[in-house]
Order: structure tokens, then C-alpha cells, then sequence
């Protein structure tokens, strides 16, 4: 399958910090993509770029063979980029089927009456079928997370972005994210999933990035990408000075 | 999933009374009010009252249409109202036209102003945009005030020849006040509608989900620009006289911020019951001048506290229901009926 994803050489940050730094990479179609590294090495404004909440100074991204680079926000997620929150965002106001039922609506672009039906399949997919007229701003976090995935699904998206989903789950519930990511991946979404914690990235990507200074680091295999040692230098600081000095 | 059982069951069902029972209310209600005023059964005083609350109800919806429902929060609405009342007077009184010819180009002038005033304000968020657009009204204001063409700060006065009479005026806010509502609230149950509480909770989640943020922005605006000035057109063709000071005035924001918390910001209802107490208020006030404003005040103030919602949000959410809802259930209503009915 081809890629539906590719940072060209991509410069971006926010004003005159500039976070990231000639960043290419490819994300092949129906894969679960990792992405890991330490805080502020752009993971998160690597996706701000993904969405178009910032526009690169330089470089390029293709997203299923198009030229997304400059384009708002709201066309990519037109074009099939769905994006969830390291600190969920739902509308507060709204209860969790409205949520959803925005993103059918805007996002996929369908009536509110066609748009019931793809909010309630996101719902089901993410476990939140039962708590659908709950207010959003009342659920736990992993139910928000839910949500947030629940949301970029009613987007009806090819590329799905996790950001940090498991992070501040009990172990228990990181399976549950884990099972979900499966499922959706079975159901032929191509992800891309930035996490910090270890375990998820080891066994649920097939490929593995790991940034450093908003450039990519080490690209391939999960696990000889876990163990490799410039990862293990980046996340203990070793030669810390080494990498600076670069 | 245990805990999900005991979640859903401590909310209570909101019950949505936008059926037809509440249409036919509606209706009885304004066509009293219309029958009322045609026969000339209400005084002119009464009429007076009335006609204020009209006007201060049809500001209300819009400034809540645009802080309550859309999370734009101006404080610079007046610029419509002087906009709209200097047109009504240069047309009437510089041009000799008729009222109407003056309420028209009051419409297009707010059509026009609003369109240019969102390339520069809508790049302004929250705070920034609320005291940017009280910056153009102050700065629109000073202009007047040195302008030949309307008179300078002298003031203009209105002039038709048969000078519209209380009834009239009247019928004209009434008419005016219930389309208002209707477009609000058929402008919320659009797909549009939805989006626009999605943008207010969270602007940037909501274009990553799709919105487009500055489409329903400038339309929501442009939509408050024209009732407002047709609403200040119409206060303006009552009083007769128009200044940049009374025409400008922050007070009219002042007074649209305190109808929308008392009543119940983000709700349909809550400017008609804030409007109707304002009016109410500033009438008994009136015999206490320079206090008006401190107990108006003081009352804004004990509401936020007290009552965070407004008078119509806390009575929604003590009793489960949603007058003018723009609820979407994930159910359809015949659905939910049926389940309703399995239950009992």
C-alpha cells in the first residue's frame, strides 16, 4: 500500500520559535504509526502542522496524495484528518452524542439526520454508547478520551491522530485504549499515535519514530527502535551535550 | 460498566417543550399582543412599555446569539444602534425620504459596516475582540461628533410627515422582536446552529472537527449587525432625537449584558424575561436618579453569584426541561416516546 502521509522536510514552530526542524517522515496506509520523545522535542506541533493549526515555513506535507500543506484547518479535516487532544477538549456545553454529532455533521459533512447514525457508530466503537446524553463536561477521563476519539471518528477520517491517549491511565485502562487502537486499525483506519508510555508503543505500532529536537531521531521497527541507543541517549540525557552541540 | 448504570440514571431526562402544544401558546401570545395593540385596547403608555421591552428583547437575543451562543462577547453592539438611528434621521430629515427609505438604508449600512468591521475584528479573540469592538464604537462616536454631515454633537432630529404614531411604533417592534426570535432560533437548529455552541466551548477543537469558524462567525455577526440597528432604528423613530452621546452610549451594552445574565445567557428564553425585568426596573428606578445604575448593579452582581445561570438557565436546570431547545438527542422523538411508553 502507498503512504498516505509525508513530512517533507518540514520547518515549523510557533512565531519565531521554531519547534521543529527539518522533519520528514512517511506514514504507510493502514498502519499504526508511533511516535515518541521526550517533552517539547514536537511531537504535539508536529500535529498542530498535521492539522493546519500552523503553517510550516518550509517544506511539505502530502496527505493521500495531495498537497496539504497550507490548508486550513477545517478543509484537512474535510480531506480525512482526524485529530484527538493530549488534554481532551470536548464541548463542555454539549452532551456527549452532540460532540460527536458535530464532527458527522462538519466534519463528514453530512445532514444531522445522517449524522446521527455515524455519531452513534463512533459512539459504539469507543465504549460510549451508553453514556450518550450525559453532559460532556461530567464524564472521567478515560471517558473523555473516549470522547476525543469518539469525535475524530465522527469525522469519518483516513488518518486518525492519537495524542497521548494512554497517559494518565491505570494499567487497566491502557489495555483498553490498546484493544481499542486494534480495532480501529482492523477496521482500516491508519493511525498515527504519539505516547509516552512504553509498553503501548512497543506492541500496538508497526512502524516506530522517535523525535528529538523537532527532528526525527530513529525511524523503523518498534522494538530495535526501543532499544537502540541514541533513543535510550535522547530519553536519559546521556551526552546530553553531544546532541546540543549538533 | 457498572458505574455507567448509576451515571445515566442521576440525570434526569431533559424534557424539550418545543412541540406543538408551545407553538399555539406562542402564537395566541403574540397575536394577543397584536389584537391588543391594532383595537387599541392597551394605553399608550402601556404601549410605550411594551414597544421597550420589544426593542430591549430583539437587542437581547442578538447580543446572547452572539456572546451566549457563539462565545463572541461584544461589548460594542451600540455602533449598529448609532449607525442605524443617524440613518433613519439624515434620511428623514437631510433627504426628506420616508421612515421606511430611512430603515432600509439602516439595514444596508450595518450589512456593509459589520461585513468590513469582521476582516479586522475576527482575527481578535475573547477579550481582545470584546474591547475592540467597544474601541470602534467610541472611535465611530468621536468621528460624529466632529462631522458636519450629521450635524456634529448637535444632535439630529427625525421628520416624516405623518409622524408614525405609538400604535404604529408599536406593531413595528412587535414584529420586529418576534421575527428576531424566530430567526435565533431557527438559525440554532440549523446545522450552522450546532457548530456554533461547539465553536463557543472550544474554538480550535471545534475546526479540527470541521467547523468553519470564520463562516458561521461573520454570519452570526452580520445577522446581530442588522437586528440591532433595525431595532435602534426603530427606539430612535420613538424618541425623535438622536445624538452621538445617547446613540453611542456603552449603556446600551450595559443594559444588553445585565437582560442576558438576569434572564439566562445561552438560552432563547432568558432576554424576554430579562428584558421585561430591565424594563420594569429602570421605570421604578427612574424616580431614583443616580442610584438606578448602582441597584442595577448591585442585582447583576447577586444574579452571577447567586444564580450563575440567569433566571431561565436555573429554572431549566432545577426542573429538567428546555424551552426554545437546541438540543439534539441522538434518538429520534417518536423513538424516545415509544421508550417512554414501554417504561410506564
Amino acid at each position: 500500500m502507498g503512504n498516505i502521509l509525508t513530512f517533507e522536510n518540514v520547518d515549523a514552530g510557533y512565531g519565531r520559535v521554531q519547534i521543529l526542524h527539518d522533519l520528514s517522515f512517511s506514514v504507510e496506509e493502514g498502519e499504526v504509526y508511533g511516535v515518541i520523545g521526550p517533552n517539547g522535542c514536537g511531537k504535539t506541533t508536529m500535529f498542530n502542522a498535521l492539522i493546519g493549526l500552523i503553517i510550516p515555513t518550509k517544506g511539505k506535507i502530502t496527505f493521500n496524495g495531495q498537497d496539504v500543506t497550507k490548508v486550513k484547518p477545517a478543509a484537512r479535516c474535510h480531506m480525512g484528518i482526524g485529530r484527538t487532544y493530549q488534554v481532551p477538549r470536548p464541548f463542555e456545553g454539549m452532551s456527549v452524542f452532540e460532540n460527536v454529532l458535530v464532527a458527522a455533521v462538519h466534519g463528514a459533512g453530512h445532514s444531522e439526520h445522517e449524522g446521527r447514525g455515524v455519531a452513534l457508530e463512533s459512539l459504539k466503537l469507543t465504549d460510549l454508547y451508553e453514556k450518550r446524553e450525559i453532559p460532556a463536561g461530567e464524564l472521567t477521563l478515560l471517558d473523555r478520551k473516549r470522547l476525543e476519539i469518539a469525535r475524530a471518528l465522527g469525522t469519518q477520517p483516513k488518518l486518525l491522530l492519537l495524542d497521548e491517549v494512554a497517559a494518565g491511565l491505570t494499567e487497566a485502562e491502557v489495555q483498553d485504549v490498546m484493544k481499542m487502537v486494534a480495532d480501529l486499525k482492523a477496521a482500516g483506519y491508519s493511525i498515527i499515535w504519539i505516547e509516552h508510555v512504553i509498553q503501548t508503543m512497543v506492541e500496538s505500532t508497526d512502524h516506530l519514530m522517535c523525535m528529538a529536537e523537532g527532528h526525527q531521531l530513529l525511524i523503523g521497527e518498534p522494538r530495535p527502535v526501543m532499544e537502540s541507543k541514541e533513543v535510550e541517549a535522547v530519553y536519559l540525557g546521556v551526552e546530553e551535550e553531544d546532541i546540543e552541540d549538533e | 460498566m457498572g458505574d455507567n448504570k448509576t451515571l445515566a440514571s442521576a440525570h434526569k431526562p431533559i424534557k424539550v417543550l418545543d412541540g406543538i402544544p408551545m407553538l399555539i401558546v406562542c402564537i395566541i401570545v403574540v397575536a394577543a399582543l397584536y389584537i391588543l395593540g391594532i383595537t387599541g385596547i392597551f394605553s399608550s403608555n402601556l404601549m410605550r412599555y411594551l414597544m421597550n421591552i420589544f426593542l430591549y428583547i430583539t437587542l437581547g437575543e442578538m447580543w446572547n446569539l452572539l456572546s451566549g451562543f457563539t462565545g463572541m462577547t461584544s461589548l460594542g453592539n451600540q455602533t449598529f444602534i448609532g449607525l442605524a438611528g443617524f440613518s433613519v434621521a439624515v434620511m428623514t430629515s437631510t433627504y426628506k425620504m420616508s421612515i421606511w427609505v430611512g430603515i432600509l438604508v439602516a439595514v444596508v449600512i450595518a450589512l456593509v459596516v459589520s461585513l468590513l468591521l469582521s476582516f479586522v475584528l475576527f482575527r481578535m479573540r475573547g477579550m481582545y475582540f470584546a474591547i475592540a469592538t467597544w474601541v470602534v464604537a467610541e472611535a465611530i462616536c468621536t468621528w460624529f461628533l466632529s462631522w458636519k454631515f450629521v450635524n456634529q454633537g448637535g444632535g439630529m432630529s427625525i421628520r416624516a410627515k405623518p409622524y408614525p404614531r405609538v400604535p404604529e411604533i408599536y406593531l413595528m417592534a412587535l414584529t420586529l422582536c418576534v421575527i428576531a426570535m424566530v430567526v435565533v432560533y431557527a438559525l440554532l437548529r440549523t446545522k450552522t446552529g450546532l457548530g456554533l455552541t461547539a465553536m463557543r466551548d472550544d474554538a480550535d477543537a471545534s475546526s479540527s472537527v470541521g467547523v468553519n469558524i470564520f463562516k458561521s462567525k461573520l454570519l452570526v455577526y452580520v445577522i446581530a449587525a442588522i437586528f440591532t440597528a433595525l431595532a435602534g432604528a426603530v427606539f430612535f423613530v420613538n424618541k425623535q432625537t438622536i445624538y452621538p452621546s445617547s446613540g453611542f452610549d456603552i449603556s446600551w451594552t450595559v443594559s444588553m449584558v445585565f437582560i442576558v445574565i438576569i434572564g439566562g445567557i445561552g438560552t432563547v428564553s432568558g432576554p424576554v424575561v430579562g428584558a421585561i425585568i430591565y424594563v420594569l426596573l429602570s421605570e421604578i428606578l427612574a424616580k431614583l436618579p443616580g442610584w438606578s445604575n448602582i441597584i442595577l448593579g448591585a442585582i447583576a452582581i447577586l444574579v452571577i453569584i447567586f444564580l450563575p445561570d440567569g433566571i431561565m438557565g436555573t429554572l431549566q436546570k432545577k426542573l429538567h426541561f428546555e424551552l426554545f431547545s437546541q438540543k439534539r438527542f441522538s434518538a429520534p422523538k417518536k423513538d424516545l416516546k415509544t421508550k417512554a411508553q414501554m417504561q410506564a
